[in-house]
């Protein structure tokens, strides 16, 4: 298989305060990984790394092949088009409706009317709130407002979906239905990478576990049936 | 198209979610743009002014007492040969007299005492359109002050050259409180842009967030600036229209004045034209610099 994600002795930290300490993984096309640890573990950081949003002190990442560290700044626009992310704090504009948030990747990357107009429209059906189109955010439930982040994370077809806690503000049963949602989006080809502190979230999915405990890695396990 | 729309809709958004911000920085910049405004009107009129007085000017070339009617002929020919010269006229001292008597009646009694007529003969001239400037005088009185005959030569450039000078110090006033005055409207509409920046920082990280280039997500803010210092130098013009009316108005009500109404002039279009694309530049300055401060503290 080929390897989609790609991370060699990386290395990173914060007022000499370790987040990472030589991490080497390697995250297969079409994967779904759930990234596990407790808060501060460096998930976020391993997240944020993988998207440009930060250089490591140490070592190479590479998506698609592509060498992350090596990008110009000019560059990352174009890596952050192809990985989807999806917050904790869903991260939606309070005063676009849903629609517009939704459409808001497409804008910014020059698609047509009638393109946005189609794929708005697939993504939002996609996690079952076309109905909410003309809402704003705030006016849906958390659960809601998930499913629109996950529709912007998706509306421009990612090679890859990174969601940072995505269910950290939701109830059981939102958490079980936005879990469901990932993994629909991985049987269509995506390769998505979960992080999560929630045990709960690990019993519901049927795949592969990479441990972080203060930024190192912990040897791997498989969890669920 | 549609990137273009939304680009467009943003710098308007934003200008209309900080309304206050928006129309207190428009009204710096117009107040400070007029103060500029002020300066470069006056300079603009002392510098006509000037020019007309320049242009006015006449030259009297005395003759000596005992110069003969074959003299006087034979300098009128050299006058007229110049090529400096476009006019001169012959004033004998009778004609002198005369016009002395005519122009001062009360004074006349002066002369009479003397016996005879001290005043002199001589020559009204005027130059040429393209030697009028304050040297080409200068240069064209000292070679006929040499001229056999010529007593004196004499004209009113001292207070041309003084008037002159007043305008040298008006530019270089203008352009001091120019600068100054446009460093203060870089620095308000950067200000503006600042608050929007602050205001809009979370929108602005899921923007980049979501494969936004640093140009998709800076236009608004260069738009936004651009259109307040548009506005701001629009306002300021018509401050400076509004405030030149009224001052022509008062010195035409003032009576005493009467004449230089019609003298002065507001800036021809053209130089409107240039103060509005001016302001539009203040305003992308101001954006620029704020753009780049908020860039570097978040890159």
């Amino acid at each position: 298989m080929d390897a989609m994600i790609q991370l060699i002795h990386v290395s990173k930290s914060y007022d000499r305060r370790a987040a990472l300490s030589d991490v080497t993984l390697e995250i297969e096309k079409g994967e779904f990984v759930l990234l596990m640890g407790p808060s501060g573990a460096g998930k976020s950081t391993l997240l944020r790394l993988l998207i440009g949003a930060e250089q490591p002190d140490e070592g190479q990442i590479f998506v698609q092949g592509r060498n992350v560290t090596k990008l110009r700044q000019s560059e990352v626009p174009y890596l952050r088009r192809k990985v989807g992310s999806v917050f904790q704090d869903f991260r939606l504009l309070p005063k676009k409706s849903v629609f517009e948030n939704v459409a808001l990747p497409l804008i910014v990357q020059g698609s047509s009317t009638m393109d946005i107009r189609r794929k708005v429209t697939e993504a939002l059906r996609a996690v079952g709130v076309d109905h909410k189109k003309d809402q704003l955010p705030n006016s849906l439930s958390a659960g809601e407002r998930q499913r629109v982040c996950i529709a912007r994370a998706i509306v421009n077809g990612p090679i890859v979906l990174l969601a940072d806690e995505p269910t950290g503000n939701l109830d059981p049963e939102r958490t079980a239905e936005i879990i469901e949602l990932f993994k629909l989006i991985n049987a269509r080809g995506t390769t998505v990478v979960v992080a999560t502190h929630d045990p709960q979230v690990m019993t519901q999915v049927n795949r592969r576990v990479i441990t972080l405990m203060r930024g190192a890695l912990v040897p791997e396990q498989r969890v669920g049936v | 198209m549609k990137q273009l729309f939304y680009l467009f809709r943003e710098a308007w958004a934003n200008m209309r979610t900080n309304r206050t911000t928006t129309v207190v920085a428009i009204l710096s910049t117009a107040f400070t743009l007029a103060c500029i405004g002020i300066f470069l009107l006056l300079y603009m009129n002392l510098r006509s002014a000037a020019g007309w007085l320049q242009e006015d000017i006449k030259i009297m070339v005395y003759l000596d007492e005992g110069t003969t009617r074959e003299g006087v002929q034979e300098l009128e020919d050299k006058l007229k040969a110049d090529p400096m010269v476009a006019g001169a006229l012959f004033i004998s001292k009778e004609q002198a007299l005369t016009e002395f008597r005519a122009q001062f009646p009360s004074d006349s009694h002066l002369l009479e005492g003397l016996g005879e007529n001290p005043l002199p003969a001589s020559f009204v001239v005027t130059l040429a359109q393209n030697f009028r400037s304050p040297d080409a005088v200068n240069r064209w009185a000292e070679r006929v002050r040499t001229m056999a005959g010529v007593a004196k030569v004499d004209y009113n450039q001292d207070w041309i050259d003084a008037l002159a000078g007043l305008i040298r110090y008006i530019e270089l006033a203008a352009i001091g409180v120019g600068v100054i005055l446009s460093a203060a409207a870089v620095t308000i509409i950067g200000n503006t842009i600042r608050l929007a920046l602050f205001a809009r920082r979370e929108e602005i990280e899921i923007l980049r967030f979501i494969g936004a280039t640093r140009a998709f997500i800076r236009i608004p803010y260069f738009l936004e600036g651009a259109v307040l210092g548009a506005c701001g130098s629009a306002l300021s013009l018509g401050i400076l229209k509004f405030g030149f009316e009224l001052f022509r108005q008062q010195i035409r009500s003032v009576g005493r004045f009467s004449g230089i109404e019609n003298m002065i002039s507001f800036f021809p279009l053209s130089f409107c034209l240039a103060l509005v694309v001016v302001g539009i530049g203040l305003g992308f300055a101001g954006s620029v610099v704020s753009l780049r401060q908020f860039w570097d503290e978040r890159a």
